[in-house]
């Protein structure tokens, strides 16, 4: 009787919210376990091997001895080639981001218009997305058949034995044009370069694509119809209404293209530390690169997020 | 007013049950034609129209064209990497390499194993990620932010800094070193179980465990995408359910994820094929290579294909190429059918946030 009595043990009675809180841990609980149980563990343990050197015990096991920086002096000092390697990579990144980004968004317009085709065009698009990964990619670079026969840049054959693009673009004479505008030779091997590369820029903005063209999607056809009312041009319309509707996509996909980037193992920085890996004793120490590396990226992430983010534009919504 | 309207009124010639004939004043042929396709505004249609159509074919030539590179060479023969005058088709027509690939690379075993794990991992993580994606975008509940902001980590911090210390959980896994204390890890003398822990490489659970967890491959990138999936899904939805005494779980398996399905395909595509052609998690959980034969294993040139000839390297470059076209293969089927939800799946998810 004087059990029932106390309020303490009556079961209080949770409010709605509660409840809908508390049916959400369930749902993320999965992600919640594991990252607890697996990933943060590893996390830990991945900063820990940097600090230390791995030893291994006859017959299994392995003890770790405490070296303090030295994998990172070694990676930093010891090391011939990493830190231009580092180097070389970052710059090649920055130099990636707006080209993979001004060419999705560019294909998505063109694909999300009505025309001829656009159903295989898309189907064709969105190939390298599926098929162009991981293993493949790896297989495919330095893959010396498709240099060698058929890649992009030696399809355009001058019949001169000068066949890449560079040279196509050279021979018409367009360093005079870049000169004449003023604009520096560096801007002309950037632009030669991504030309010479379309293939791997292609391969590279699959994802982006898809974004952007979910971006485009969802912007109202009541918009467009007004402006088309007001008798805006196309081109009006895309720099008055697409950029500024699609610009927090274009921060999602500036930041997924310096993730995507940098992840990838195909990326020199990315198989250097492989490669490293592979090596003798070099296990701890591509531990210790990585986190370096990956320290750099986020910082580009921020410079990306600060410099983009001061553009975007939210439409406000009314509900 | 009536009459007018019967005089200006097309006068109807022939009238039948489907077709009626009708006779009015028409601007003759000459003058419509020139209207329409003698202006400025047509020829600059016309030109965008050509342009777009150019520069979409061009690329999509780019895109396939490396593919018919690798399909064309898979069926050259040994002599047509020398001859200079073959040039995308083969001329000595041969099926050796690939029956060699097959029979001495294990092709078939290969094959095997990589459609059990990936459609497992595939399945595993598209209905994992759901769950997920589905906790973050319709509860609020006290740090989420802060757990969503674990999971974009999980997708920033690149897998190969983990490489070592992934190797290293799951070979000697662990969970808070209680089975080494179980184990008589810690005090010799306690000891309940048996060993101090479990060897899970070489095998299929390093990567169901990820899996289940949303922790595999690009699994950050799923959650993110089924979020923003399922943010667009009207709230009444759910509501109506829950008034009709429906339970969260049973809102969540009836009513909203079969609205899902072609996000949910989307998923299932990218996480089958990536973890199809994935040799990270491949290489670092299967280290013995002899028992587990999978898709990374295959590329490399068989024995009794002699490359030791003039045109070596374009010859085992071919050869390679078609491991990987064999890898890709039943890939391209899966797209076939899957693709045309890939772009509906994208297009309704609505990603901008």
């Amino acid at each position: 009787m004087t059990k029932q009595a106390t309020p303490a043990k009556r079961r209080k009675i949770a409010s709605l919210d509660q409840r809908k809180a508390r049916a959400g841990w369930w749902f993320i609980l999965p992600f919640l376990i594991g990252f607890v149980i697996i990933y943060l563990p590893i996390i830990f343990d991945s900063i820990k091997y940097s600090f230390n050197e791995i030893h291994n015990i006859q017959g299994g096991g392995f003890y770790l001895e405490f070296v303090g920086w030295e994998n990172y002096r070694e990676a930093l000092f010891d090391d011939p080639t990493f830190v231009t390697t580092l180097t070389s990579g970052v710059k090649q990144l920055f130099f990636d981001i707006p080209a993979i980004v001004i060419f999705s968004l560019f294909m998505a317009v063109l694909l999300n218009q009505n025309m001829f085709g656009r159903a295989a065009f898309r189907a064709i698009f969105f190939v390298p997305v599926i098929l162009c990964t991981g293993l493949i990619d790896e297989v495919d670079a330095g893959n010396a058949l498709i240099n060698s026969m058929s890649d992009t840049s030696s399809s355009i054959n001058t019949g001169s034995g000068e066949n890449t693009v560079a040279q196509v673009v050279s021979a018409a004479d367009f360093s005079r044009l870049f000169s004449n505008m003023q604009v520096g030779g560096e801007i002309f091997t950037y632009v030669a370069g991504l030309i010479n590369n379309i293939y791997d820029i292609i391969n590279r903005s699959g994802v982006q694509m898809l974004v952007f063209l979910a971006g485009l999607q969802s912007i109202s056809p009541a918009i467009y119809e007004s402006c088309s009312i007001d008798g805006a041009s196309g081109w009006e319309t895309f720099w008055k209404i697409t950029l500024p509707m699609i610009s927090p996509m274009i921060l999602v996909n500036a930041v997924y293209t310096v993730i995507d980037a940098f992840t990838d193992a195909t990326n020199p920085v990315m198989s250097y530390i492989n490669n490293v890996y592979n090596e003798a004793g070099g296990m701890v120490l591509s531990a210790a690169m990585s986190w370096m590396y990956f320290l750099m990226v986020m910082v580009i992430i921020a410079v990306v997020v600060g410099i983009l983010s001061a553009y975007i534009f939210y439409q406000k919504r009314d509900t | 007013m009536n009459a007018q309207n019967t005089e200006n009124a097309p006068k109807v010639l022939k009238e039948s049950k489907n077709k009626i004939k009708v006779d009015f004043e028409r601007t003759d042929a000459w003058t419509r034609f020139r209207i329409k396709y003698l202006s400025w505004h047509f020829v600059g249609t016309l030109a965008w129209w050509l342009f777009r159509f150019v520069l979409l074919l061009g690329i999509s030539y780019v895109i396939l064209l490396p593919f018919y590179t690798k399909i064309a060479s898979s069926f050259m023969g040994r002599d047509d990497f020398v001859d200079a005058t073959v040039k995308m088709i083969p001329k000595n027509f041969t099926l050796d390499t690939y029956r060699e690939i097959i029979k001495e690379n294990k092709y078939g075993e290969a094959l095997l194993n990589t459609t059990i794990l990936s459609v497992v991992c595939a399945l595993l993580q598209t209905l994992m990620c759901s769950l997920i994606g589905y906790g973050f975008a319709k509860y609020n509940f006290k740090g989420k932010k802060y757990i969503f902001a674990l999971v974009i980590f999980t997708m920033i911090v690149p897998h190969t800094t983990l490489r070592l210390s992934m190797f290293m959980k799951f070979r000697y896994f662990d969970i808070f070193g209680i089975f080494k204390l179980l184990g008589g890890g810690v005090i010799s003398s306690f000891k309940v179980l048996k060993f101090s822990s479990l060897e899970l490489t070489n095998s299929f659970t390093p990567l169901i465990l990820l899996s289940l967890t949303g922790l595999g491959f690009k699994n950050g990138l799923y959650i993110f995408m089924m979020r923003q999936f399922f943010n667009g899904v009207p709230d009444e939805l759910e509501e109506s359910a829950y008034i009709d005494g429906c339970s969260t779980f049973r809102t969540f398996f009836q009513i909203v994820l079969p609205i899902s399905i072609p996000m949910m395909i989307t998923i299932f595509l990218f996480a089958f094929s990536w973890q199809w052609t994935d040799n990270f998690y491949t290489k670092v959980f299967f280290t013995n290579t002899k028992k587990w034969i999978l898709m990374p294993g295959i590329v490399k040139i068989p024995k009794t294909l002699d490359t030791n000839y003039a045109a070596q390297n374009l010859y085992s470059a071919a050869i390679r190429n078609t491991c990987s076209l064999l890898i890709i293969a039943p890939l391209i089927v899966v797209y076939l059918f899957c693709q045309r939800y890939l772009v509906q799946g994208i297009e309704r998810s609505g990603i901008v946030g």
